[in-house]
């Protein structure tokens, strides 16, 4: 009797003893992910939910902007700048100077930083946005802010005068970078970034150029030619849709996705334009067109003199790599003696084109592109252009890709065979051999074409440096440790040839 | 009889007890899935007043304190990043583990150890709030506030004497508070030396341990034991002051210190190419170490010689003895124009062996690309005597980790070195001109800083030193921002920005002082002066 009362208690207080646990065991783990859930919840708040919380005791000095604030970053750059404008000083002189070899305008012969400091003020980041805008790849955009105190002084040779120094004052910079980050299942789990300077809110750079010693009036044109380089380096290569691709973290990963490429070819047929300014004392203007996407790739028509509705009848193919964002560019120039003269300028957003379908467009010139700088509303006349676009498939896509390595290679010839000095050089190659000087987009644009030699004409030679360009990808430099960027982009280039102009 | 009873009883009770358990471990625990869900979460608009109330406890701390900082674009950056860095860690934590497994299993006589699951969870670590703090040193200090409450699942495993058991680790729950420090800062990339971390506050640490299924951490009293001993542990280990050290760069060698000084003679030069039409050519030197700023130096230009001596002697500061190299360029001196370069060549800094004079005798050459093909042509060889002397071994590591130095051998015992860095200055503005220097004076010696020209904050960090007979305890210093015009005129030559007398009887107390002074007879301006009193004993 005694037994069975004994176990049957001792079963019931065994079951009552797990039942207790078990309870114990959903009470423990419930409040941990309740805990967790309050957590996840709370971990980003927007303004209603903060309300909601607050109530009445609403904390006034919490707002929230679009870009979310950065105070603790700001302070912590401030404090960090004078080291790192020491470290970043030597990486920008070895970096930027090919560059600016590779964009210089032919009027010049040589750019180079006699002097460089970034002086004492930090850039301001006024803030931070975090968006995923495709799966597998995070958007950050920093709105940066800096007005520096720099001091920078480039050693300028020009055509036919000795080297100026010319000191770049009061720099600003206002853009806002976006950085996309491409996630990879290996740590560190980010297997490339991709920088590039939004093309909306457009970035401005501001500086006043002093020449030391001297008057930048010495040479006629020289701040202009100087603008020019920064405007095609900037926005050929940073501003959106250009961008650079850092592969990070030292594994093979294919960036080619990331990478700008054509996608597709833009048939212009310049056909005549109306009304032009007469900017001659002497007879009528001498016209031509310069036509372009990118500012590196400039393509010319020729000269018909003395005629205010000249026609032309002209037909150019140009690479399109961004259809939403890129537009294509003419501008109507006067041809003259000394510098030549913009009549007019015109802009055609390639997003209101459609593909396959031939156009005929007549468009209005304007004075400059910048609405803000448009002073009279006098008419300039219009330009009449035919236009179709082409959209590539897989394997014209190769093609094109293919037929840039081979042109690249010949190109790479050249350029040690000293035929030809730059980028822009070879744009205006006819001009530099001659050495005529000074000339902003110089004249014999086809003839600079015929001097590569392979007779592929404006547009194979503008093909050949987009994959120059885009054959420029910045590696190792996410090595932190990295002491001097010796790998900057234009040594890669060398290295690999071009053979890579993904 | 009764108490024959009372003993079978207890049998049966005992029994009864253990096949009260196997039945309810059945009944309760065994069924139930070991999976991890997700947890539900619902935007916060549609909680109620009284889940509101719930959450309260949690709400982040840049909410409720406004000297912290709102990072809910990290929060998100995380967040996107999570099933990646979830997936990474895994990989990475089974790859390690295997291993380790693999070589203790023999000695426990268990057959195998496996990972059923592991996963992170869908619940990234979160940041409640970023604090920094902003000091005079050569630091940057930060304190996010981190909460991860996550639900990670870990499950075990293990087969042993032909049993399988299971053990998995659940809703692991961290929330600790740890402080950053970047230091020292350095002027190369990226940009500080070393990480250290510790935690302000023990850690809060919650999980779920379940053996068989059964949840061991929620056995009252045993939860909060572990919970204990693990705080316990890790305060041990990482509590304030202590701290976790990860080195990122060699301190020595990204301060870009100089670790020695390279002796350089330039003895001659033999079979120049002539440049010039008339005569030869008037060759002279110019060298140069890499990867420094400081200025080339130049030998003397010797007129129409094709094979000129020198003879000249110079002396380089190195800062890396294994990257950096000596350039030298012999060059065409002209009265008027460019100067011709004649032909150059570069020495490797390594090849020298410490302490031992080394002859050697350069080819000439046009450029340094080695498969430049136009580059066979003979410009003549140039000699030089290079001998390499480091510093002392301890000389400059010793000053980093501790700025206390000792002061030097022949300092008086009583007495001592005062050491003054002038750093850097803020706001100071002058009427007409602001080219700022700072002077200082003590005990009638007067010391001058560098001048900076056209700022209102200038940067010096120059350091001077004062050997003293006795603790200046009643001395003071005398530091004062003047300005000097740029122009050569007698209009406004000179100007005081601002000056301050600092007693140094603090410094002598504490060693070592560095702090921000308002300058008097200025607006808003402030200097920051280092002092350090280094006594011999």
């Amino acid at each position: 009797m005694g037994l069975i009362s004994g176990m049957l208690m001792g079963i019931v207080f065994g079951i009552a003893l797990m039942a207790g646990w078990k309870h114990m065991m959903r009470y423990r783990s419930n409040k941990r992910i309740a805990k967790a859930v309050d957590i996840k919840s709370l971990s980003s708040l927007n303004r209603d939910d903060l309300k909601k919380i607050c109530g009445e005791n609403f904390p006034e000095w919490i707002s929230f902007p679009v870009f979310e604030q950065v105070k603790w970053l700001n302070k912590q750059l401030s404090k960090l700048w004078p080291f790192v404008a020491d470290a970043a000083e030597a990486i920008i002189k070895e970096s930027v100077e090919p560059l600016l070899e590779e964009y210089r305008t032919p009027g010049i012969t040589s750019i180079k930083f006699s002097k460089l400091s970034l002086g004492t003020v930090a850039p301001k980041i006024e803030g931070i946005r975090v968006q995923s805008l495709k799966k597998g790849q995070i958007t950050m955009d920093i709105d940066l802010r800096w007005g520096g105190n720099p001091n920078i002084i480039l050693a300028i040779e020009a055509a036919l005068v000795a080297s100026i120094p010319i000191q770049l004052k009061d720099l600003k910079v206002f853009t806002v970078v976006r950085a996309i980050f491409q996630l990879a299942e290996e740590i560190p789990c980010i297997s490339a970034v991709v920088v590039a300077l939004l093309a909306e809110p457009k970035p401005r750079i501001d500086y006043t150029l002093k020449a030391i010693g001297g008057s930048l009036t010495a040479i006629p044109g020289l701040s202009d030619m100087i603008d020019d380089t920064v405007n095609s380096i900037i926005t050929d290569m940073l501003q959106w849709p250009h961008r650079i691709v850092v592969p990070i973290g030292g594994m093979p990963v294919d960036t080619s996705e990331l990478e700008l490429k054509p996608q597709g070819k833009l048939t212009v047929a310049v056909v005549r334009a109306n009304n032009l300014k007469n900017k001659e004392l002497i007879g009528k203007s001498d016209p031509y067109v310069v036509v372009y996407i990118r500012p590196l790739f400039k393509v010319k028509t020729k000269v018909i003199e003395n005629n205010l509705n000249p026609v032309w009848n002209q037909t150019f193919e140009l690479i399109v790599e961004d259809k939403e964002t890129q537009s294509l560019i003419l501008e109507v120039f006067d041809q003259d003696v000394g510098q030549d003269e913009r009549l007019g300028v015109a802009k055609l957003p390639m997003i209101e084109l459609e593909a396959e379908i031939s156009k005929e467009i007549e468009l209005r010139l304007l004075p400059s592109l910048d609405m803000l700088k448009i002073k009279d509303k006098k008419d300039r006349g219009t330009l009449t252009i035919q236009v179709l676009y082409h959209e590539f498939n897989k394997e014209e896509q190769l093609a094109a890709l293919e037929e840039e390595k081979r042109i690249l290679e010949e190109r790479k010839k050249l350029k040690e065979a000293g035929v030809i000095g730059s980028t822009m050089d070879a744009l205006d190659g006819a001009a530099s051999l001659v050495g005529s000087g000074v000339g902003l987009v110089g004249s014999g644009l086809g003839a600079g074409a015929g001097i590569v030699g392979s007779g592929l004409g404006a547009f194979g030679s503008g093909l050949s440096k987009a994959g120059k360009f885009m054959g420029r990808t910045i590696t190792g430099q996410s090595n932190a440790s990295k002491r001097s960027g010796s790998s900057t982009p234009v040594n890669s280039v060398q290295e690999n040839g071009g053979a890579k102009p993904l | 009889m009764g108490f024959f009873s009372t003993i079978l009883g207890f049998c049966g009770f005992g029994v009864g007890v253990s096949t009260g358990l196997v039945i309810g471990y059945y009944l309760f625990i065994y069924f139930q899935p070991s999976d991890v869900k997700d947890p539900v979460i619902r935007p916060l608009v549609e909680h109620d007043s009284q889940s509101l109330q719930q959450l309260l406890p949690e709400i982040p701390l840049w909410v409720k304190n406004p000297d912290y900082d709102r990072i809910d674009w990290l929060n998100k950056f995380l967040e996107l990043m999570w099933p990646y860095l979830d997936k990474a860690i895994c990989k990475t934590a089974k790859n390690i583990a295997k291993p380790i497994i693999a070589e203790q299993i023999p000695k426990y006589k268990i057959e195998s150890v496996e990972f059923e699951e592991l996963t992170l969870g869908s619940l990234p670590p979160t940041f409640q709030g970023m604090k920094v703090f902003v000091t005079e040193e050569k630091e940057l200090i930060m304190e996010p506030s981190l909460k991860w409450a996550g639900n990670p699942n870990v499950t075990l495993g293990v087969k042993a004497f032909g049993l399988k058991a299971t053990v998995q680790a659940v809703d692991l729950q961290i929330f600790a508070q740890p402080r950053i420090t970047l230091k020292p800062l350095v002027p190369s990339f990226p940009c500080f030396a070393k990480i250290f971390v510790s935690l302000m506050e023990k850690p809060h640490v919650d999980f779920g341990l379940k053996l068989f299924g059964a949840d061991l951490m929620s056995i009252p009293g045993l939860y909060m034991f572990v919970q204990e001993l693990i705080k316990d542990q890790v305060a041990n280990m990482y509590l304030w002051p202590k701290t976790l050290e990860v080195e990122i760069l060699d301190p020595t060698k990204a301060m870009m210190r100089p670790v020695g000084i390279v002796h350089v003679k330039v003895l001659r030069a033999m079979k120049l190419r002539k440049k010039d039409l008339l005569g030869g050519s008037d060759p002279y030197v110019k060298l140069k170490i890499t990867e420094s700023k400081a200025p080339s130096k130049k030998t003397t230009v010797k007129h129409k010689n094709l094979n000129p001596e020198w003879n000249e002697e110079f002396s380089i500061v190195v800062k890396d003895p294994e990257s950096q190299a000596l350039e030298f360029i012999v060059y065409d001196w002209e009265q008027v124009g460019k100067h011709d370069k004649m032909g150059m060549n570069v020495v490797p800094l390594k090849e020298l062996t410490p302490n031992e004079p080394k002859v050697m005798t350069l080819d000439l050459l046009k450029n340094l690309n080695q498969n430049d093909a136009q580059d066979d042509k003979f410009r003549g060889q140039l000699v030089v005597e290079l001998t390499y002397k480091p510093f002392k071994e301890g000389d400059t590591s010793k000053d980093l980790d501790n700025p206390l130095q000792k002061a030097p051998e022949g300092t008086p015992p009583s007495g001592g070195v005062l050491v003054v860095i002038v750093h850097e200055a803020q706001d100071v503005e002058g009427k007409h001109h602001t080219n700022p220097y700072v002077r200082i004076i003590f005990n009638g010696e007067e010391r001058k800083t560098k001048h900076v020209k056209k700022n209102r904050d200038p940067r010096w960090d120059e350091e001077f030193t004062f050997v003293l007979e006795e603790p200046p305890l009643k001395e003071k210093l005398h530091v004062e921002v003047l300005s000097t015009s740029t122009r050569i005129g007698l209009l406004h030559p000179k100007e005081t920005l601002g000056y301050v007398n600092i007693s140094l009887a603090d410094v002598v107390n504490n060693k070592r002082i560095n702090e921000k002074y308002h300058l008097i007879d200025s607006k808003n301006g402030k200097i920051q002066i280092e002092l350090q009193w280094r006594t011999s004993s």
